[in-house]
């Protein structure tokens, strides 16, 4: 087996190696040549290097030529041999910019070219004194932009000169006394200006914005924030600040799954429901059309009392529900199951349909505390609850709530105060029954839908003529449109004389005549 | 000093490949090459003093048996007379400094004054690296042999090397030698799109007048003139000699404006921050720039420092190279960008500013590496140097020594130790464990391939303290 194909093993470069001193040493057992393959960190940097490295002769050992030089002949002359090496290290000064009386402006052509036109053949004035008066216009010039503070942080934008001709001339006739020069000298420096829009002095002129892109503009300033341009940062980096990150991105993401699951969660409840509630309104329905049927069978089941009330227990769907829910919906267990026998399987809600008497109040109590106790052991607070706010009194309607007084009166709510109080009248007709209806509006029930009596006067007794039709009508017939809307309830308290239309008791005209 | 051994001549005194690949780092999103100053370009065999005037209307010598042989036999085939002017593109021979004929190709061309049809032809010598590009006039290029059809021939053998087609394309389109890889290929297009035409083609700094070798971006004052005018102590840059006259006059420096951390003899190394002479490093950068093709000015200076070698006599200190270093590394990099000015080239120069620059990090009590890549012979430079040091420890070692204790004595990154040795192939296998071997005779042949090591450092003349930002 060759020995190339021993895998090769990274180097430990913190592991002592030894040192062979003879080459004989790894001849005798490794034989020549062979080497380990030991990965670094530059390999793929050097790999194209390495080629180089690896064919020397490629260019057939000719000198490469570059471009050549030559000893400028003048040189001797225009340098003078006037340096002085001090002993000592030399120690760097300030910045130029620092030391004042250097005038660190050198005329370019262009200036040379205006001064020789100038001069004509007089001399009037020196290259030396023009350099000096630029670049005193130059900096004078700065000094009021950044007493302005509009000095320009990138290039590009215009610089425009703001030194005043008068400001300027003043400051420099101390040192050139002829007003024609001054001005000449002005107007051709701020004409210059003009046209490069921008200081002529290199050190004041700004620099190039950081997101130029234009190679000719140099010299950006940068800061050390925006390296990660570099290959390095691209990959990720393996410090702390980058797992904090993660983990930090771990958390939040974490979070929302979470967030999510439990979404995901109660929209699910809330389908339940709503298919609890859509047969349970499918199995009211078909009761409203099977409400005669009930009425003779009644007796029957209600003193074999033990049959339909054992098998509301097993009904899944009615325990899944909430409290309204459960009494319907295993109401619907019930029936479905005994449907196709035939056996008349009531609801407790059914009970009066067919009592006809005045046990009917005593019977649902009777059988709903029957369920209470059968249901003790069911850990589910929530249907708990509700069978105990439910009245028997209460008409059961869909969708309906209670009322709690406490809530109105945190709204500004107040119900109305029995009649009875307020006059000698009669109470009965001005007795309510509030509750939540549908959607959320308050609805005042004068009269009790379900015994289809006025409410505060004969609701335990409800009379057998009425209580013929189904009960189930008002339910799913009241009309909406005069309901009361929470806020539109606040007059009509004032009034304490509830509007006809928004009562409930108006539904029952809509019932079916017996 | 002249008589130093250039380190090149570790492949039998050929490997003058000039290094012309440096740094081009990354390019970001909008195709600008940043960063960065890094090259390592030096010894390279130059004539001085055997410069020929540019031939404008040289009497040329008829195309002779001197021909490019690769050219010459395909031009047999498509010789024809071509209209002129001369398209860009062309690829036709040129005769050039060596009075032989040398295939180019045309990058630009520009009208003369002279006459109507008459122009003059920027051309890049394909044997050649860009920075001999130059402007040349129509009788200098042999019109028979003109070819239309680009050339494939001699592109494959000039880059002969193992390319992917995708890499040899974008040689071919571009014009570029190895050592271009790492640029995308749009930026590289725009690089070289911006700087084919080198804008000044001489300098004259001290003592010398310098060809220059590359395009560098001069503010656009600068844009109508051919050559620069620079003091060589404040590296400020004129257009004419007159206005350097006047400027040497006034200048009030003799030597860089940063402090002296080293003086050995007549040699100098002057520490220049950026920030505190802000012009003066844009003015290095220009210059610097001249010299090295990948050297981006994209940034301000003031994150570096650039260490300044002089060479002093009575005048001044004249510059001889210098290397920049960024003042905080997060990479770990004891170097930026690295020249030696042709004048100075190849004798030992460069060698010397390398050692120096890991004398800074031993002082700094850090190990350090030259910014990637390097260029081709940035890295030979590199090598000779590591594997001078390397060897130099191995010789006299007693014992085992790790990999890591080699980086801590020498300041040279582990991963440049590792590649060093390997690249020796003195990492062997053996028994299961890795050895280093150090057969003397051995070691003595590398030695000597890895040339003289240059001018030494004397660290105790080093007198420098690692740079601490103000304030802290």
């Amino acid at each position: 087996m060759s020995r190339l194909s021993f895998r090769p093993r990274p180097l430990d470069i913190h592991k002592k190696l030894p040192i062979v001193k003879s080459v004989k040493d790894l001849d005798s057992d490794e034989g020549p040549g062979v080497s380990r393959t030991v990965h670094h960190n530059h390999i793929a940097l050097d790999a194209e290097n390495e080629l180089v490295l690896s064919t020397p002769t490629r260019r057939g050992g000719a000198e490469i030529p570059t471009p050549q030089f030559v000893v400028v002949e003048s040189y001797e002359r225009d340098y003078t041999r006037s340096f002085n090496q001090p002993p000592s290290y030399l120690r760097g000064r300030g910045a130029r910019s620092e030391a004042t009386e250097f005038v660190e402006y050198d005329l370019d052509d262009e200036d040379e070219d205006w001064l020789l036109q100038l001069n004509a053949e007089r001399r009037i004035l020196s290259p030396e004194r023009f350099e000096w008066m630029l670049y005193r216009l130059e900096c004078m010039d700065h000094k009021a932009r950044e007493r302005t503070g509009g000095v320009p942080a990138t290039q590009g934008v215009v610089v425009p000169v703001l030194l005043q001709r008068e400001v300027a001339i003043d400051t420099l006739r101390p040192q050139i006394s002829r007003q024609a020069v001054l001005t000449a000298v002005y107007d051709f420096w701020k004409s210059k200006r003009d046209r490069w829009q921008k200081p002529i002095l290199r050190r004041l002129q700004p620099p190039p914005p950081v997101n130029d892109t234009n190679p000719f503009n140099v010299f950006r300033p940068r800061e050390k924030v925006h390296r990660p341009h570099t290959r390095r940062m691209q990959r990720r980096e393996n410090d702390v600040s980058s797992f904090e990150k993660l983990r930090q991105v771990r958390l939040n993401l974490e979070q929302s799954r979470n967030l999510i699951l439990a979404l995901q969660k109660r929209e699910e409840k809330k389908r339940e429901l709503m298919e609890c509630e859509a047969n349970l309104q499918r199995v009211q329905l078909r009761l409203k059309h099977d409400a005669r049927l009930d009425d003779d069978g009644f007796l029957a089941t209600n003193t074999s009392n033990s049959q339909p009330s054992r098998k509301f227990v097993p009904s899944k769907r009615g325990e899944d529900g909430h409290g309204l829910v459960q009494r319907y919906g295993s109401g619907v267990g019930a029936q479905d199951q005994i449907d196709g026998q035939g056996v008349g399987v009531r609801n407790p809600s059914e009970v009066p349909t067919a009592s006809g008497d005045c046990i009917v109040g005593d019977q649902m109590d009777r059988l709903k505390h029957k369920r209470k106790r059968r249901r003790l052991p069911v850990p589910r607070g929530r249907p708990m609850r509700r069978i105990k706010v439910m009245d028997s009194l209460e008409p059961v309607l869909l969708f309906t709530k209670p009322l709690d007084s406490e809530k109105l009166a945190a709204a500004g709510i107040n119900p109305p105060k029995e009649p009875s109080l307020e006059n000698g009248l009669t109470a009965s007709p001005y007795q309510f029954h509030g509750r939540i209806g549908r959607g959320g509006r308050i609805i005042f029930d004068r009269w009790n839908p379900l015994t289809r009596t006025p409410i505060g006067s004969s609701s335990v007794v409800p009379s057998p003529s009425t209580f013929r039709t189904s009960p189930t009508a008002e339910r799913f017939h009241a009309p909406p449109p005069p309901r009361l809307d929470v806020h539109a309830t606040t007059p009509l308290h004032s009034n304490n004389t509830p509007v006809a239309g928004v009562v409930e008791h108006t539904s029952s005209t809509n019932a079916p005549p017996p | 000093m002249g008589s130093l051994e250039e380190a090149g001549s570790m492949n039998g005194g050929s490997a003058n490949v000039e290094g012309n690949g440096a740094s081009l780092r990354e390019s970001n999103g909008d195709g600008v090459i940043r960063d960065t100053l890094m090259e390592v370009e030096e010894e390279e065999k130059v004539k001085p003093g055997l410069k020929e005037p540019k031939t404008n209307g040289r009497v040329m010598a008829p195309p002779s048996a001197t021909f490019c042989q690769e050219n010459g036999n395909d031009n047999n085939s498509k010789r024809r007379k071509p209209p002129l002017p001369l398209e860009v593109g062309t690829r036709v021979l040129c005769r050039w400094r060596d009075d032989k004929l040398h295939p180019v190709k045309v990058i630009e061309r520009r009208k003369l004054t002279s006459g109507p049809d008459d122009y003059q032809y920027y051309v890049h010598y394909t044997e050649f690296n860009r920075r001999l590009d130059e402007w040349v006039r129509l009788d200098q290029l042999e019109l028979d042999s003109v070819e239309t059809d680009a050339d494939e021939k001699v592109e494959e053998k000039a880059g002969n090397l193992k390319m992917t087609r995708h890499q040899k394309r974008k040689i071919d389109e571009t014009h570029v030698e190895e050592g271009h890889e790492d640029f995308d290929a749009a930026s590289l297009r725009e690089h070289e799109e911006f700087t084919k035409v080198k804008n000044i083609s001489k300098i004259e700094l001290g003592r010398y007048e310098i060809d220059t070798w590359y395009f560098s971006p001069f503010p656009p004052e600068y844009s109508d003139c051919n050559k620069l005018f620079f003091c060589e102590f404040c590296l400020s840059f004129m257009k004419r000699k007159e206005q350097l006259g006047r400027h040497m006059r006034k200048c009030d420096l003799k030597h860089p404006p940063g402090d002296e951390i080293y003086r050995n003899g007549s040699l100098s190394m002057f520490e220049v921050d950026g920030k505190k002479n802000k012009i003066y490093g844009q003015n290095l950068c220009y210059l610097a720039k001249l010299f090295l093709d990948h050297k981006t000015l994209y940034y301000d200076v003031d994150l570096f420092l650039f260490y300044i070698l002089c060479e002093c006599d009575d005048r001044g200190c004249h510059m001889v190279g210098y290397f920049s270093k960024e003042k905080h590394s997060e990479e770990g990099y004891n170097l930026a960008c690295i020249l030696t000015l042709p004048p100075y080239q190849r004798k030992g120069y460069g060698k010397f500013l390398i050692a120096f620059s890991y004398e800074l990090s031993k002082k700094e009590g850090k190990v350090g590496t030259p910014e990637r890549p390097l260029s081709d012979l940035g890295l030979l430079s590199y090598r000779g140097y590591w594997t001078r040091i390397l060897l130099d420890i191995l010789k006299k070692h007693r014992g085992n020594v790790s990999i890591k204790e080699l980086s801590d004595m020498t300041a040279i990154k582990t991963e440049d130790v590792i590649s060093t040795l390997q690249s020796l192939e003195l990492i062997q296998y053996r028994k299961g464990q890795h050895v280093i071997c150090a057969d003397p005779k051995l070691l003595e042949r590398h030695l000597k391939a890895a040339g003289r090591g240059g001018l030494d450092v004397d660290a105790s003349k080093l007198i420098w303290t690692p740079y601490k930002e103000q304030g802290n």
